[in-house]
């Protein structure tokens, strides 16, 4: 993603700049996704989750890592004032209206921009002072009154453990008690071999009734061998449910403060269990599971690495390496085909046939296996649409600046996964689709006024899985596609023949043709003749497909349909003639046999009666000029791909197999037709059919009438 | 990998050192060491009973004939394409190219795999290999006509003429 970006530039990057953009891209993509999440939070008027500012904090404190690593000093220094805001945050000392923290956004944003100018020559100057200007302001907006620390006095806690409490966890004290939450003192000693695991054990169901907020020892009257902790939790629950459900031995739970929230009826105080003898080890030193997000802001260095290495626990992978690991995948489900032919051999013959049938065996729990391989493999390479979906609403934002309306995005099906390869490539034309619904589908505010539509505009984006394919629809609730407009503009642009006959749907489809734009003069948006045409090639190349329905007034869908992945596909193998083809089999919707005398012919196109609908036929050997085998019956093939159906006449239904498709080398680039070819164990390589633009020009051949 | 049908050179484990026992004998294997400045090594193959010849580098691997899978919507002369060690390569018929009869294949028949940037590895059948030439510059003069342009220069060996294609041009299908 980030070699990406950078290729387009003049002045190339060093290694090193490239490194660590693609560190730090993934670390801001992360804050992104958190800072929406806050924003989300604080406008819903619930408590902001701790550990979700916590998580911002992280991220800040890594890219700040990160940036002093490299040498980037303004970029350090900014990251160093998004950690200051953040820490104040999470502490307390900065409440959650702050106008500081409509700064973070931008923070990011300068980020992001910072990296993109990465190796230009005035770059370090530039940064220097839109840093310092940025810093400036978030200094000044962080000139606010902290909360004062007010006094936990009231409360009935050993004053020696209410000093140990870090200043993050007074806050969460203070915020608990705010919430009207019942705050407990849980009291509980361990062997002192195994105190880790009791501890760990104990918070952890202790977190599944309310929240640790601090975990301290208290050596006071425990014998030798054992260690006391004191474990102070807020809780939802009163002091006698918590009782119930915490079922440990060695444990004593308290009542510290009765919460509000619920009148409290277990309001009893064992104030005698309380030891105030010894003074409570500073935290810092406690052998404690903490609260594991929680985090010293004033670390010394070697603890700060130490953060930095143990905030995610995943690997980044360059896409190529899983790439070669699914090509490895993909050959040795070819060599496990190979044996199975073996096998198929060895039974033939009568003296062999005992060792071909344990081959065989043996043969079908390896492919079990490599499937399981497989999936795993492809489950590396899926990224949820959530990250895609966040750029868009980022383009959005700007919009709604540039053109003054006021568009509400909504997206559904985040969390619909896509192969990393296909959802990168899904980027610009995703950001296409939405600039045109910005532009010339929602109207402007006084428009929708005056026809009574809310001021307010949406655009619906919702992901969604179906079998093989990934479907992302943009349904806008703007003035509509004229179909007649599209058509009288085509034909001034000469896109179509004046006297051709076109449906309506037809007419719409237009607006995919290369040089199509509706807008008289070139608009910063959108408009210059190149976006529908770049959505469809764009998605033809990945084997998908765009289709628009329209209806004037109310509004445009754009249906994206595209495959989950490309890496390993099911092809069914057909033969015509002497050759052999394969089509991916997620584009297959069934396979009939026919008879010939079955095919009905219309204004010398062929055409089947399915199950009372009329369905298109192609045959393949015309497609690709191979001489058929004269047959009287015919397999059918019907593919499908969005709402568009054909079927493909072949002689023979051959099987079905896993395949990588690999493109083809040499003189000839690209053929129409062909999405790239497999090699298949012994017998050679077969070429595979792209669905897409067969399906397309089979269309377009019928519609040419 | 196919299993050879003949035993041209005897190796099993690759078709490569055809080829390099062909380099290694032209070259006089530690047969003189006072040689002639070598300034071009071709590689010798036989079209139509006539020499030709391309440079060496350009040459990944000498393979046998095998099972060719047809392709549609290309120029006749790329006559389909095979796979190679997992890789799929397009394979041009030197004769059709070049214009020549065409005859069916022999037991000599061979593909020549060249290297190719940019997914442009491709293999070109000939009918025969014959050996590696190392010449130097001034046995080579420019043709003066050639087969439409695919013969840029001609190569004096003994008594006769090799005839040296011009890759670049023979291979530029995607603009004839």
């Amino acid at each position: 993603m980030a070699a990406k970006k950078t290729k387009r530039k003049p002045a190339r990057p060093s290694k090193a700049d490239l490194e660590f953009v693609a560190e730090a891209e993934e670390i801001l993509e992360r804050m992104r996704e958190e800072l929406a999440d806050l924003a989300d939070q604080r406008s819903s008027g619930r408590e902001v989750d701790p550990d979700l500012v916590n998580g911002i904090f992280r991220s800040a404190h890594s890219l700040k890592g990160l940036a002093g690593l490299f040498g980037f000093e303004a970029m350090g220094k900014l990251a160093h004032h998004l950690e200051d805001v953040l820490d104040s945050l999470r502490l307390g000392r900065l409440s959650m209206d702050s106008p500081a923290l409509n700064l973070l956004d931008e923070s990011v944003e300068l980020f992001s921009r910072l990296m993109q100018r990465l190796g230009k020559s005035n770059f370090e100057s530039e940064a220097q002072s839109s840093v310092e200007e940025l810093v400036a302001r978030i200094e000044a907006s962080l000139q606010q009154p902290a909360v004062s620390s007010d006094d936990f006095k009231t409360l009935d806690l050993d004053p020696s453990l209410l000093r140990a409490l870090t200043e993050y966890e007074e806050h969460r004290l203070r915020e608990n008690i705010n919430r009207g939450r019942h705050l407990l003192l849980v009291d509980s000693t361990f062997e002192i071999v195994a105190f880790e695991e009791g501890l760990s054990e104990l918070s952890g169901a202790i977190r599944e009734l309310g929240e640790v907020v601090s975990t301290l020892p208290s050596p006071g009257e425990a014998p030798e061998s054992q260690i006391r902790f004191s474990l102070l939790v807020a809780s939802d629950l009163s002091c006698s449910e918590v009782t119930e459900r915490l079922d440990f031995p060695d444990t004593n739970i308290r009542l510290v403060i009765a919460g509000t929230a619920e009148a409290s009826k277990a309001s009893h105080v064992a104030p005698e269990t309380q030891d105030s003898s010894t003074p409570s080890p500073p935290v810092a030193d406690a052998p404690v599971a903490k609260q594991p997000s929680v985090e010293e802001s004033k670390a010394d260095l070697s603890a700060g690495i130490e953060s930095l290495k143990s905030i995610s626990d995943t690997v980044r992978v360059d896409i190529r390496k899983l790439d070669e690991l699914m090509n490895l995948v993909g050959e040795l489900v070819i060599h496990r085909s190979s044996i199975a032919g073996i096998a198929e051999r060895l039974a033939a013959d009568s003296t062999t046939r005992r060792a071909a049938g344990e081959l065989s065996k043996a043969q079908n729990s390896l492919g079990r296996k490599l499937k399981e391989l497989q999936a795993s493999v492809l489950d590396v390479r899926m990224v949820p649409l959530r990250q895609i979906f966040e750029k868009l609403s980022r383009v959005a934002r700007r919009l709604q600046r540039d053109l003054g309306k006021t568009v509400n995005l909504k997206f559904d099906g985040v969390d619909t996964e896509l192969d990393k390869l296909i959802a990168e490539k899904l980027v610009d034309p995703l950001m296409h689709v939405v600039r045109n619904s910005f532009d010339h589908g929602i109207e402007s505010a006084e428009e929708r006024a005056q026809i009574g539509k809310s001021a307010e505009g949406t655009i619906r984006i919702e992901a969604y899985q179906r079998g093989n394919h990934v479907v992302i629809q943009i349904e806008d609730d703007g003035r509509g596609i004229d179909p007649t407009l599209v058509r009288a503009k085509a034909e001034s642009l000469g896109l179509v023949d004046r006297d051709a006959i076109l449906t309506d749907k037809e007419c719409l489809a237009l607006i995919f043709a290369p040089g199509f734009s509706m807008r008289d003069e070139v608009s910063g948006t959108s408009g210059r003749g190149v976006g529908m045409d770049v959505v469809r090639s764009n998605l033809s190349d990945m084997g998908g497909i765009v289709d628009v329905t329209s209806k004037l007034g109310r509004g445009t869908t754009l249906t994206l349909t595209l495959p989950i992945t490309l890496a390993i596909i099911q092809a069914l193998l057909v033969g015509v003639g002497k050759q052999r083809f394969a089509i991916p089999l997620n584009s297959v919707l069934e396979t009939l046999l026919i008879d010939c005398s079955e095919i009905q012919n219309s204004e010398e196109k062929e055409i089947l009666n399915l199950r009372g609908e009329p369905l298109h036929l192609r045959r393949l050997s015309d497609e690709f000029g191979v001489t058929p085998s004269d047959e009287d019956r015919q397999y059918v093939v019907v593919l499908g791909l969005g709402e568009l159906r054909i079927g493909l006449l072949v002689d023979r239904l051959e099987g079905q197999l896993d395949t990588v498709i690999k493109s083809i080398q040499g003189p000839i680039a690209q053929v129409r037709g062909i999405a790239g070819a497999t090699e298949i164990g012994d017998r050679g390589a077969v070429l595979v059919i792209d669905v897409s633009s067969v399906i397309e020009d089979a269309l377009r051949r019928r519609d040419a009438a | 990998m196919t299993v050879r049908d003949t035993g041209l050179s005897g190796s099993l484990d690759g078709e490569t050192p055809e080829w390099e026992r062909l380099a290694r004998g032209a070259s006089g294997y530690g047969v003189s060491e006072e040689e002639p400045e070598i300034l071009r090594e071709l590689l010798v193959f036989v079209l139509n009973d006539a020499p030709y010849a391309i440079a060496v580098e350009r040459v990944r691997e000498i393979i046998r004939l095998r099972e060719i899978t047809p392709m549609p919507r290309v120029p006749d002369c790329v006559v389909g394409v095979v796979a190679l060690r997992g890789e799929i390569v397009q394979v041009v018929d030197g004769r059709m190219r070049l214009g020549l009869e065409l005859t069916p294949p022999t037991r000599r028949s061979r593909i020549i795999i060249l290297h190719g940037d940019d997914n442009r590895v491709t293999g070109i059948v000939v009918d025969a290999v014959d050996e590696v030439l190392r010449v130097s510059e001034h046995d080579i003069a420019p043709a003066t006509t050639g087969h439409g342009g695919s013969v840029v220069e001609l190569c004096k060996r003994g008594d006769e003429f090799v005839s040296i294609i011009d890759l670049d041009y023979v291979l530029d299908l995607d603009a004839n």
